[in-house]
C-alpha cells in the first residue's frame, strides 16, 4: 500500500472510528450500570439527528405527519429564524437524551422494580426500539434527510494536500466529527472520573446495594446515565447524518449493531475498551480495499469473531474469574 | 369408499367448485404493490402518485366501459418479504385481477412468481433488470429493460466531452437491477473505447462511501458511471463532489428521480440520467397526463409517476377489450386474470411513455428514448433538462 494510502484510510478511520465510539459509549455507560444492553439505542441515534436536522432546518419535511410544520412560525420570537448548527446539535443531543431516560422510565425500570430477568429488560428495549422507529416513519416520513450544505458555515469542503503524486483529500465533516468526539470523551472522561457524579456513577455501577446504603440514590443515578447515553448516541447520530445524511428511520439500525461489536470487541462495560473498540472498527473498516468496500461490514464482524475466539472478554475487559 | 373418504371428496368438491364459481367483484378491483416505505420509497413514492392519478384521471373518463376500477395499494417496501407479502395478499384477499409492482426488479425476482403460480398478470412498472418477462407467462413490464436505456446516457456523455477515455464504475452489489445496469453500462464503455480505471461496490443502505471516493480520485478518471438507488446513489454523488471530483458523472435509472434532488442537493447539478419518460414527449395521452400533473403538483411528472400510470392504463384499457366482448362482471375471477393477460400481451396502448406494446414474452417495446442532465435551482429544487 503506498503511503498517501495509508494517511488517507487512517483520517478516513480515525473520523468514522471516533463516532463509532462516543456511539457505543452510551451502550457501555448503560452496561456498566445495569448488566445489560439497551437495543433501543440505535433509535435514540436516529433521533438525534432528526432533532438536530429540524431544529437547522426549522420545520418538518416530506411526508410524514408532521409535514409542513414550521418550528418557528411568524409572530413567534424566533420568527424565520432556524437554529445554528452548533446550538441546534446541542439541544437535539440534550432531547435525544431526555428520550433515552423516558426510555428507562418505560422499559427498563418497570422491569427492575418486579426484580425481572435482565433478558425482559433486553426484549422490552428491543420492543421500544421498533415503536420509536415506526413513530419516526410516521411523523417524519420514510425519506432521507440532507443537512443543507452550509449548515456549519460555509467552510472550505475538504483539506488536500499531496504525497508524492497522490491527494489525500479529507472532509471539513470529518475533521468536525473527530474533533467533536474527542472533546466530548475528554469531558466524558472528566465526568466520569473526576467528578462526584462520576464517582457516584461508578459507585452505582460496582454495587447498587452498597452505593445505595452510602446515601446515592440509585434510581437518580440511574437516569443520569441514560441520560448521559443518551445524549451520547443523539451527538453521534449528528455527527453521522452531518457527514453522510440522515438515511431514514432506520438510519440507527446498522449503527446499531456496529455499536455492540465495538463494546464487545473492546470489553463489556469498559470505557476505554469502547473507545479502542470505535477505533479498532473505524480503522479495520477504512483499510478494507475499495474494490471490497461493499463487504466493509462483514470485514467489522470477522475481526470481532477472531478477537474474540482469542481474547473472549474483550480487548479491554477483565476475564470473569468464578471462585470455586 | 369409506364414510370419511366420501364425506372429505364432498368437502373438495364443495371447495373447488366455491373457488372456481368465485364472480368478479366491482368495482373491478386492480391491485399496486408499490415501496410506500423504506429507502425505495424515495422512486415508490413517485409510483404512487402516478398511479392514483391514472385511477382519478381514467375513472373520471368512464373507468372500464362506464363500471368505475378501483387501486388497492399494498406497501411493498424495499425488500424481497415485504414485497411477497404485499403479492399475496392482493392475489389472495383482495382477490384483485391484476398487479402493478413491485418498485425494484431485486424483489420482481422474488414476488413475481407468486402470482405466476396464481396465474395473476403482473406488469412491473420500473423493473428494469435483465430477466424480469421471463419470470414467467404473467410477468410483463412497462419500463424499457436498462440494456436498452442506458448506452444513450455514455453515448451522450462523450458528446459532451469527446476527450473522455477513462471511467470509473459504482455499482449497489445488493440491488439485482444496479448489477445488471452496471453491466450494460460497462460492456457499453468498452465498446465505446473507454477504459474502466476501477469498478466498485457498495450497498444500498451505505451512507459512507468515502473509501470508493478516495479509490476514484486516485484513479483519475474523467467519468464516473453510478447505478444505484436515489439514497445511496445521490449521496456518493454528494460524497464524490465533496472530495474535489470534477468529471462528469453519469447516473442510473436509480437516480432517475427528484427525490434525488435533496440528497445530493447542489452536488446533483450536471449529473447525466438517461431516461423511458420525457414531459417532452409529444404524444396527445403524455401531454393530457403532463398538463393535469402539473397543474396538481406543480412540477413535471418524473419518469416513476409516468410508468406506474402507464401501468394502471395499460390494465383497464385490456379490461376494456375484454368487457367489450363480455361483461366483466359475468366473469369468473380465475378465467378474468387469464384473459387480462392474454389482453395485455395483444393490446397497443398510447401511454404517456408514447405508442408501447408487448412481444410474447411480456417485454415492452417502446419508440422513443432521452437523456436529461439534473440543473439544481437552488438547495432543493432542480430540474431534467432533456439533451439533444
Amino acid at each position: 500500500m503506498e503511503f498517501s494510502q495509508l494517511v488517507q484510510n487512517t483520517m478516513n478511520g480515525l473520523a468514522i472510528g471516533s463516532v463509532y465510539a462516543i456511539f457505543a459509549l452510551g451502550y457501555t455507560l448503560v452496561f456498566s450500570i445495569l448488566g445489560i444492553i439497551n437495543f433501543a439505542h440505535g433509535a435514540v441515534f436516529t433521533l438525534g439527528a432528526y432533532f438536530t436536522y429540524t431544529l437547522v432546518v426549522g420545520q418538518f419535511e416530506n411526508n410524514g405527519l408532521l409535514k409542513g410544520i414550521n418550528l418557528f412560525p411568524d409572530g413567534s420570537p424566533f420568527s424565520g429564524s432556524a437554529l445554528s448548527f452548533g446550538l441546534a446539535t446541542l439541544i437535539g443531543a440534550v432531547l435525544a437524551g431526555l428520550v433515552a431516560v423516558l426510555i428507562e422510565r418505560l422499559a427498563f425500570r418497570p422491569m427492575r422494580a418486579r426484580g425481572a430477568d435482565p433478558l425482559l429488560a433486553l426484549v422490552s428495549s428491543l420492543g421500544v426500539a421498533l415503536v420509536l422507529v415506526n413513530l419516526i416513519q410516521l411523523l417524519v416520513g420514510a425519506e432521507i434527510y440532507n443537512f443543507p450544505s452550509n449548515a456549519y458555515g460555509e467552510v472550505k469542503p475538504a483539506l488536500a494536500f499531496q504525497i508524492g503524486d497522490k491527494t489525500v483529500v479529507i472532509r471539513t465533516v470529518q475533521i468536525i466529527i473527530f474533533l467533536v468526539s474527542l472533546v466530548m470523551l475528554a469531558i466524558l472522561g472528566y465526568v466520569i472520573g473526576r467528578t462526584k457524579i462520576g464517582k457516584a456513577l461508578r459507585a452505582v455501577a460496582e454495587n447498587p446495594g452498597t452505593a445505595s446504603l452510602l446515601g446515592i440514590s440509585v434510581d437518580r443515578f440511574i437516569l443520569i446515565t441514560f441520560f448521559l447515553s443518551g445524549f451520547l448516541g443523539g451527538l453521534a447520530g449528528t455527527l453521522v447524518g452531518t457527514a453522510f445524511g440522515v438515511a431514514g428511520p432506520y438510519f440507527g439500525v446498522t449503527y446499531g449493531l456496529k455499536g455492540l461489536a465495538v463494546i464487545v470487541l473492546g470489553g463489556l462495560g469498559s470505557i476505554p475498551g469502547a473507545v479502542l473498540g470505535g477505533l479498532v472498527i473505524g480503522l479495520a473498516e477504512a483499510f478494507v480495499p475499495a474494490d471490497y468496500s461493499a463487504y466493509k461490514d462483514a470485514v467489522a464482524f470477522a475481526l470481532l469473531f477472531v478477537i474474540l475466539l482469542v481474547r473472549p472478554q474483550g480487548l479491554l475487559g477483565k476475564a470473569v474469574i468464578q471462585k470455586v | 369408499m369409506k364414510p370419511v373418504g366420501y364425506v372429505g371428496a364432498l368437502i373438495t368438491a364443495a371447495l373447488v367448485a366455491s373457488a372456481s364459481a368465485q364472480k368478479v367483484e366491482l368495482p373491478i378491483k386492480i391491485g399496486v404493490a408499490l415501496a410506500q416505505t423504506s429507502n425505495t420509497a424515495l422512486l415508490g413514492q413517485e409510483q404512487v402518485i402516478g398511479a392514483r392519478f391514472a385511477e382519478k384521471y381514467l375513472n373520471a373518463r368512464g373507468g372500464i366501459n362506464g363500471t368505475p376500477f378501483k387501486l388497492v395499494f399494498q406497501d411493498a417496501a424495499g425488500d424481497e418479504n415485504s414485497a411477497i407479502n404485499a403479492f399475496q395478499n392482493l392475489i389472495n384477499k383482495e382477490k384483485v385481477v391484476g398487479i402493478v409492482g413491485p418498485t425494484l426488479s431485486q424483489q420482481a425476482f422474488a414476488a413475481d412468481p407468486i402470482a405466476e403460480r396464481a396465474r395473476v398478470p403482473v406488469l412491473g412498472p420500473s423493473n428494469t433488470a435483465k430477466g424480469i418477462p421471463q419470470i414467467g407467462d404473467y410477468i410483463a413490464r412497462v419500463s424499457a429493460p436498462v440494456a436498452v436505456v442506458a448506452p444513450n446516457a455514455i453515448r451522450q456523455a462523450l458528446k459532451l466531452d469527446p476527450k473522455i477515455k477513462k471511467a470509473a464504475v459504482l455499482y449497489a452489489q445488493n440491488d439485482a437491477f444496479s448489477v445488471s445496469e452496471t453491466g450494460t453500462f460497462q460492456e457499453t464503455a468498452k465498446a465505446q473505447g473507454l477504459t474502466l480505471a476501477t469498478v466498485q461496490k457498495f450497498q444500498t443502505t451505505d451512507t459512507d462511501f468515502t473509501t470508493q471516493v478516495t479509490a476514484v480520485l486516485n484513479s483519475d478518471v474523467d467519468l464516473v458511471i453510478i447505478s444505484g438507488l436515489a439514497a445511496d446513489g445521490g449521496n456518493l454523488v454528494k460524497q464524490l463532489r465533496q472530495l474535489g471530483y470534477k468529471g462528469l458523472i453519469i447516473g442510473g435509472n436509480g437516480l432517475n428521480t427528484s427525490n434525488v434532488f435533496p440528497v445530493c442537493q447542489k452536488f446533483c447539478d450536471g449529473v447525466i440520467i438517461a431516461q423511458a419518460y420525457s414531459p417532452a414527449q409529444p404524444s396527445a395521452a403524455n401531454q393530457v397526463f403532463v398538463k393535469d400533473y402539473r397543474a396538481q403538483y406543480k412540477k413535471d411528472p418524473p419518469q416513476f409517476a409516468a410508468q406506474a400510470y402507464a401501468g394502471v392504463q395499460v390494465m383497464v384499457e385490456a379490461l376494456k377489450a375484454i368487457d367489450r366482448k363480455k361483461k366483466l362482471s359475468t366473469w369468473d375471477l380465475d378465467d378474468l386474470r387469464v384473459a387480462l393477460n392474454k389482453q395485455i400481451l395483444v393490446g397497443k396502448y398510447n401511454t404517456p411513455l408514447g405508442p408501447i406494446s408487448f412481444d410474447k414474452e411480456g417485454e415492452v417495446n417502446q419508440r422513443d428514448f432521452y437523456v436529461a442532465q439534473i440543473r439544481m435551482k437552488d438547495a432543493k429544487t432542480g430540474s431534467f433538462v432533456y439533451l439533444k
